[in-house]
């Protein structure tokens, strides 16, 4: 029925696919995680450590995302390709949720639109125009949804509560100052990305 | 009553057809028209509130998170039923992957002007169950889901909504083009037959499935036309329309000229 050589060749092919893809899994796992400064996963996005194993890549949240700020990750990301992903210097996410509700698969979980922890944004004030007295800008309280509770002035300058902050990314869109990728002078850094990084006040960091 | 089964194949590709221009369709009114009443591809469809989820997706996403999720297990009823009652039909009458092969066989049938399509490699049949175990046990060893990156029917959705959302083309293509390559020009359906793990979680759900296609000898002139068409290689005139292989595409029923082969509901 079968010849010795396609099952040599079958053997083959099974033996180097064991070989590749581990390392491909760990290489990811060395280099850090694919979720960074101002690339973040959508709302209610489960850890990174278990997001690859509970996304089915369907791209229902790309598809139903108003604003297309919502993209799936290429093949170069490995197991992590066609995984959505948010770049908020392009475009932020202004928390319609819509992508929570259709997720088919518990990648992402409903979550209330104020309890949404993407990463928490933080001030530069290297760089904040207003920190450093040149301007009077407050770009990114006058465009934040919820001013006065995330991003408040003190003596006209932004300041983040990291317990209203969703990391939403739109002060980052919106931010004046921009050098170079991630050198805005208001970023937001996905600190709620793995299960191992810090809570915040209350538990409102989906597990 | 007895539905005249001798333009079934036609009915078939028709069928395949509208399947691959709701995959086209439905990224274009997404995109400029915001019409989100359907949604997704052959992983995940939404029809309004109905929710399509692909089996071995779901699977694989269970095995490696180890937790029940309301909204995916009911999506993934339906497939399952549709898989119990008529096996891997969804192979041969809706999946993508066999859209292009279907088209890319027409292709090579009018430019070769040969009938024949290649046959280099046959593997034994139990090949695809090896594939699915090994799919499978991949998944769990590595804690990631291999088919649901790596799926053929998932790529082509994907690649279409990329190429209206985007702009771009993903590299995600080179697989398609490597399957495709592999179907057409190794052997017929070769990637189907023994290698697709969805093929053959779905074939082993509709192993006792009711629609068959069943043999009549009574008529029959052993002219093996239906083995010759067979796109999976089968011998429907040995009873193999009713293993567990078959995915009913009726192009042997169709091809029979003596309506030898027909479909046939078991009742139990």
């Amino acid at each position: 029925m079968s010849s010795p050589s396609n099952r040599r060749t079958f053997l083959k092919i099974v033996l180097l696919s064991l070989c590749t893809f581990p390392r491909r899994v760990e290489a990811r796992q060395r280099f850090g995680l694919t979720v960074k400064r101002n690339f973040l996963r959508p709302p209610g996005a489960v850890s990174e450590e278990f997001f690859a194993g509970k996304c089915i890549r369907c791209g229902r949240c790309v598809e139903v995302c108003p604003y297309r700020c919502v993209s799936p990750l290429g093949l170069k990301h490995g197991v992590l390709a066609g995984t959505p992903m948010i770049d908020v210097e392009q475009i932020p996410c202004y928390l319609c949720m819509k992508c929570v509700e259709i997720c088919p698969s518990g990648a992402l979980q409903k979550i209330a639109q104020e309890k949404t922890r993407m990463g928490l944004a933080i001030v530069d004030q290297q760089s904040c125009f207003a920190w450093q007295d040149q301007t009077l800008c407050r770009t990114c309280y006058s465009v934040c949804p919820f001013p006065d509770k995330a991003i408040r002035l003190e003596q006209f300058r932004p300041v983040i509560d990291e317990r209203y902050c969703t990391g939403c990314g739109i002060c980052t869109h919106a931010c004046p100052v921009s050098r170079q990728r991630g050198g805005k002078a208001i970023n937001i850094e996905p600190i709620y990305a793995t299960a191992f990084s810090l809570p915040s006040d209350d538990d409102t960091v989906t597990r | 009553m007895k539905i005249n089964q001798q333009h079934i194949n036609r009915w078939r590709l028709w069928v395949l057809s509208m399947a691959f221009l709701l995959l086209v369709l439905t990224p274009l009114l997404n995109f400029y028209l915001q019409f989100d009443f359907i949604q997704g591809w052959f992983q995940s469809l939404s029809i309004g509130e109905l929710w399509f989820v692909s089996p071995l997706e779901g699977l694989e996403r269970l095995l490696v998170s180890k937790e029940f999720y309301g909204p995916l297990l009911v999506g993934m009823l339906l497939p399952l039923l549709l898989a119990t009652l008529c096996g891997r039909v969804f192979c041969s009458w809706i999946c993508p992957i066999s859209f292009l092969s279907e088209c890319g066989e027409w292709l090579s049938k009018t430019v070769r002007r040969s009938k024949k399509m290649p046959q280099w490699l046959i593997l034994p049949r139990y090949t695809i169950w090896l594939a699915l175990a090994g799919e499978l046990l991949l998944t769990m060893l590595l804690g990631a889901p291999l088919f649901v990156f790596l799926s053929p029917p998932g790529i082509v959705g994907r690649e279409l909504m990329t190429l209206v959302f985007f702009q771009t083309l993903g590299f995600e293509i080179i697989i398609l083009i490597a399957v495709l390559a592999v179907n057409l020009l190794v052997t017929q359906r070769l990637y189907c037959r023994y290698l697709c793990p969805l093929g053959g979680l779905l074939s082993l759900v509709g192993r006792k499935r009711r629609l068959q296609v069943v043999f009549q000898p009574d008529h029959c002139i052993q002219c093996n036309q239906c083995q010759r068409v067979c796109p999976l290689g089968l011998a429907p005139q040995q009873g193999e329309g009713q293993s567990s292989q078959c995915w009913n595409c009726g192009i042997c029923v169709e091809k029979c000229q003596q309506q030898s082969l027909q479909f046939e509901w078991d009742k139990r």
